[in-house]
This record gives C-alpha cells, sequence and structure tokens, in this order.
C-alpha cells in the first residue's frame, strides 16, 4: 500500500492507494481541486443573490432598496455600494454587514440571507417585520457577530437554535413580540457583550450568562410578562408557584386536623363504650363470688 | 538709536523663526517625499502608475495616488490594484499622518515592514493579494487606530500577535488565505471575529472544530514493487483546510 498526497490549494487529502486505484486518486483530486476552485467563486455570486432575495422577500414602500439596490450591472464589487451592504474587500462581492434600520420595511424574516456566507453582522431593527424567528437560525446566519432585529413585530419563541450561534457578541431582541421562554441554552453564548429582550411577552427563568453575567441587568429583561432569576427576582417565590404551596399546605393542614379530630372522637366512644361494658359485667361476677365465698368460708373453719 | 536697535533686531527675530519654519515645514514635507520616493525606487511600474512622482517637488502632495491633510501631510497612499512588484520599505514608517495605506492586489513581495508600527494614525492597512511573505509584526498592535487590518491572500507565516488583540479600535480582520500557524485569539477584539476572517491557514482549530482524523486499519505489507515509496499510516481527513494542520508536506507521487 502507498499513500498519494494530493495537494489541492492548500487542502490536503490523503487517502490509501495502491498502484490500481492511482489514476482513480489523480482523478478525484482534480476534480475536488476544480469543486473547490468553483466553491471560491459560486461564494460570490450568492452573496448576489443573497441580496437580490432580500429585495424580493422584503416589501419596501418607501423604495430604499429599489433605488439603490440595482442588479443590472453585475462587475465584481457592485454591491459593496448598494445602501446598508458593507463588504468585506471593496472590490470583491463579499457582504460583511447588512445593516438596514429605519427603512420601513416589512415581511418576515428573509431566509434568502442564508446566501450571504461569509455575513458578520444583520441589523434589521425598527422596521416592520413579522412573523418567528427561523428555527434553524444558526444555519442561515451562523457566523454573526451582531444581530439586531429589535424594534420590529416578530412574534412566537425565540428559537433554541439561537444559541449555536456562539460567535454572537451583540444579541437585541427588544420591542417585539416574542413569548414563552427564554431559551436557557443561550447562557452558553460566549462572547456575548450586550443583551437584550426588553419589552417582549416572555416569561419564565432567564439564561445564566457564563461568561458574562456581570455584563446583563434588569434592563435585558425589563416590561416581559413574568421572567425570573438572577438578576431579577428569584423564581421560587414568584407569584404562581406560592399560590400552589398554600394551597397544598392548606390542604395538608386539613387532613391533619381531621384526623386528629377522628382519632380523639374514636378515644373517647372507645373509652366510654369500655366503661359501660364493666359496670355489666361486675353485678353478675360479685354474685358468683359471693356464692362461693359463702360455702368456701363454712369449709374452712 | 537704542529704540532702532530693538526695533531691527526684533524684525530679525521675527525673520529668522518665521524662515526657520519655512525650512522645517520643508525639511518635514521632504521627508515624507523621500519616503514614498524610496518606495518608489523599490517597486517595479510596469504601468507607469508613480510617473508623477517627481522627488524634486516640494511636498508630494501633488503626485497622483498620494492625498495630503491640510498641512501637506500625506494622509493616504492609493496603489491598489497598480501591477505593482517589488519589495516595501522601513521609511514607510516615516509618514506619521497616514491614514490609509493601500497597496491590495499587487505582486509586492518581501516582508511587512516592522516600522508600519509607527503610523500610529493608521486607520486602514491593506496589503492583500500579494506575495508577501515573513511574520506579521508585533509592532502591528501600536496602530491603536486601526479599523481595517486585510492581509489576506499572501504567504505569511508565524503566529498571529497577540498584541493586536489589544487594538479596540479594529473592525474588519482579514488574514484568511496565508501560512499562519499557532493558535486563533478570541479576547479582546478579537472577540468579534470568525473563521471566516482566517480561513485556509495552518491554525489550530478552536475546541468548537470538525471532528478528528479517523485512523483506518493499520498499513498493510508492502510488496516489492511498491516498496520504495513511502510507507505511511492512512488518514482520512475531511477537505477542510483547518483541519489539514495535521498533514505533512504534500508530495506528487506519479
Amino acid at each position: 500500500m502507498s499513500i498519494v498526497c494530493v495537494d489541492v490549494s492548500k487542502a490536503c487529502l490523503l487517502w490509501v492507494c495502491d498502484s490500481k486505484l492511482r489514476i482513480v486518486a489523480i482523478f478525484a483530486g482534480a476534480s475536488v481541486w476544480l469543486l473547490l476552485s468553483c466553491s471560491l467563486s459560486y461564494g460570490v455570486e450568492s452573496d448576489i443573490n443573497c441580496l437580490r432575495s432580500i429585495k424580493e422577500t422584503l416589501q419596501d414602500p418607501r423604495k430604499v432598496l429599489n433605488i439603490s439596490w440595482n442588479f443590472e450591472n453585475n462587475t465584481e464589487g457592485s454591491i459593496c455600494g448598494f445602501i446598508g451592504v458593507e463588504c468585506w474587500h471593496p472590490d470583491e462581492s463579499k457582504v460583511l454587514n447588512i445593516r438596514l434600520s429605519d427603512m420601513g420595511l416589512k415581511g418576515s424574516f428573509p431566509l434568502g440571507i442564508q446566501n450571504c456566507t461569509s455575513l458578520t453582522g444583520l441589523d434589521l431593527s425598527s422596521n416592520e417585520l413579522y412573523g418567528s424567528i427561523p428555527s434553524n437560525i444558526s444555519k442561515i446566519i451562523g457566523f454573526v457577530t451582531t444581530l439586531d432585529l429589535s424594534s420590529n413585530s416578530f412574534s412566537g419563541e425565540i428559537p433554541e437554535n439561537l444559541a449555536n450561534c456562539s460567535y454572537l457578541n451583540v444579541l437585541k431582541l427588544d420591542h417585539n413580540n416574542f413569548s414563552g421562554q427564554i431559551p436557557l441554552q443561550l447562557g452558553l453564548l460566549g462572547r456575548i457583550k450586550e443583551f437584550s429582550v426588553a419589552n417582549n411577552l416572555l416569561s419564565g427563568p432567564v439564561p445564566n450568562f457564563i461568561n458574562a453575567s456581570n455584563l446583563i441587568t434588569a434592563d435585558s429583561y425589563a416590561n416581559n410578562l413574568g421572567l425570573c432569576g438572577k438578576p431579577l427576582r428569584p423564581c421560587t417565590s414568584a407569584s404562581k408557584s406560592s399560590n400552589t404551596g398554600i394551597i397544598a399546605g392548606a390542604a395538608i393542614g386539613g387532613v391533619t386536623i381531621a384526623a386528629i379530630g377522628i382519632g380523639i372522637g374514636m378515644l373517647f366512644y372507645f373509652r366510654k363504650a369500655s366503661m359501660m361494658k364493666k359496670k355489666d359485667d361486675d353485678p353478675e361476677g360479685n354474685k358468683w363470688a359471693r356464692s362461693l365465698k359463702g360455702t368456701k368460708g363454712i369449709k374452712a373453719s | 538709536m537704542e529704540r532702532a536697535v530693538t526695533v531691527i533686531s526684533g524684525s530679525t527675530l521675527v525673520c529668522s523663526v518665521f524662515v526657520f519654519q519655512l525650512i522645517l515645514l520643508r525639511v518635514a514635507a521632504n521627508t515624507e517625499g523621500d519616503a514614498l520616493n524610496a518606495l518608489k525606487s523599490n517597486f517595479d511600474d510596469p504601468n507607469n502608475i508613480l510617473q508623477s512622482w517627481d522627488p524634486t517637488l516640494v511636498t508630494p502632495c501633488t503626485w497622483f495616488h498620494v492625498t495630503c491633510n491640510s498641512e501637506n501631510s500625506v494622509t493616504r497612499v492609493d496603489l491598489g490594484n497598480a501591477n505593482l512588484s517589488g519589495k516595501l520599505v522601513s521609511q514607510l514608517g516615516q509618514l506619521p499622518n497616514l491614514q490609509y495605506l493601500e497597496l491590495y492586489s499587487n505582486n509586492i513581495s518581501g516582508r511587512i515592514p516592522e516600522e508600519l508600527g509607527n503610523l500610529t494614525n493608521l486607520v486602514s492597512l491593506d496589503l492583500y493579494l500579494n506575495g508577501l511573505t515573513g511574520t506579521i509584526s508585533p509592532t502591528l498592535g501600536k496602530l491603536s487606530k486601526l479599523r481595517f487590518l486585510r492581509l489576506n491572500n499572501n504567504s505569511l507565516t508565524g503566529t498571529i500577535p497577540m498584541s493586536l488583540t489589544a487594538v479596540m479600535s479594529l473592525q474588519v480582520l482579514d488574514l484568511s488565505n496565508n501560512k499562519l500557524t499557532g493558535d486563533i485569539p478570541v479576547n479582546g477584539s478579537f472577540s468579534l471575529f470568525t473563521p471566516i476572517s482566517f480561513k485556509n491557514n495552518q491554525l489550530n482549530t478552536p475546541p468548537v472544530s470538525p471532528p478528528p482524523p479517523i485512523v483506518p486499519n493499520p498499513p498493510a505489507p508492502s510488496t516489492g514493487r511498491e516498496s520504495k515509496d513511502l510507507e505511511r499510516v492512512c488518514v482520512r481527513v475531511p477537505a477542510n483546510p483547518e483541519a489539514a494542520s495535521a498533514c505533512p508536506p504534500c508530495i506528487w507521487a506519479m
């Protein structure tokens, strides 16, 4: 057995080869190289499709994107001049950040953003976006470091999958209609520096952020339905759980008192019954004893 | 008489100060012009992009691709996509007000001068898409106003200097497509940077990484015909550049 090592544009592929498979290995290596180089250039074209799909899926009543986002001239880096678009390099169509804050945009979360494979920042704040955040969000914007969806009309639950966006530094979901519990897994986001879910309809315990517990204050959670846990009031003395506690305690107490009462009552009853039984027995016993005593007395003397 | 002497000495003083300032200004401007001229001398310029770079002029501020501020001090050098080859010079560090150094997409070779660390006003350092070699100097950590650091697509080696994590103004970092080794910092400003910034290097992958290489059956005994070839343990490595750090140097075996 011999090993063929094929240098494929800085990626190294090793596999077992014998003399018969050598040709196959070389062919496979060449096709992988072609695929890799194809993927490098396809990645750029995909960014154009990403922006195209955003424009198509969002309603733009103020015509902000309509004028600026012109896809007719497809030269390299042309999208880098689009309003709200920041590229990694000025002459390459590779999107770094999308900032479309306060543009009157309407619609649901634009799923086509998945094609912006090098996206690190997304700001869609202060628009009229609705619906829920996709449940596979980390597959759509897995490398995002700043995600600002605040001041929209997003609803539904905050997806657990958001905890897989492990590079998140800033996560702003405030001023929306998010409901249910905050996924506790969000506490595992190790790079979080800023987090807010204020002004929503959330309830339940808040996550314990492993790396940023001192950065997250009660302000992050203000104006929700019933959040608890540090830095808010502890969850154990929350109104709902204490109600059930009182009810349970009262029930147990009542049963105990009733049992004690019954026990005392029964005690009295049986005492009384046994006392009455003794009186009945005595007269008969005495008669017998007296009759016995009489005869025995004569014999003894 | 005394009054005349006072007036004359006073005006002489003013005059000499004025002239002295003029000389100083000219000297300062010339230092910057000299620095850029040294760069021109080290470059091959087949497209004659640097034709306007005339060192006999008082300042370089009239040269094409050079921008100055109101005090005739160089703030920008824009030579991207200029088909330039040759090497960078240490004199580039003598442009104290330089904010934008744009030398991307050329054929520049050699090292990144450590003197670039003296450019304390630098906001953008774009040396990407060239043939630069050597290491990234830790002196770049002194560039406390740096926002864009794009060194991708070169042949840089060595480790990523930890001093860069102290540059809190950094917004865009691209070190991809080089030959960098060692760890990827995640503290300080580097908290903002994702694997996209470090793609295609030989850096150690962070804990959340692809599964380690699977080592299959031990190598079979070699036959006489293939005994010349090197015998190594068979390893299947995913086609992922980061995981390829485990690969030995590659040879093309026919």
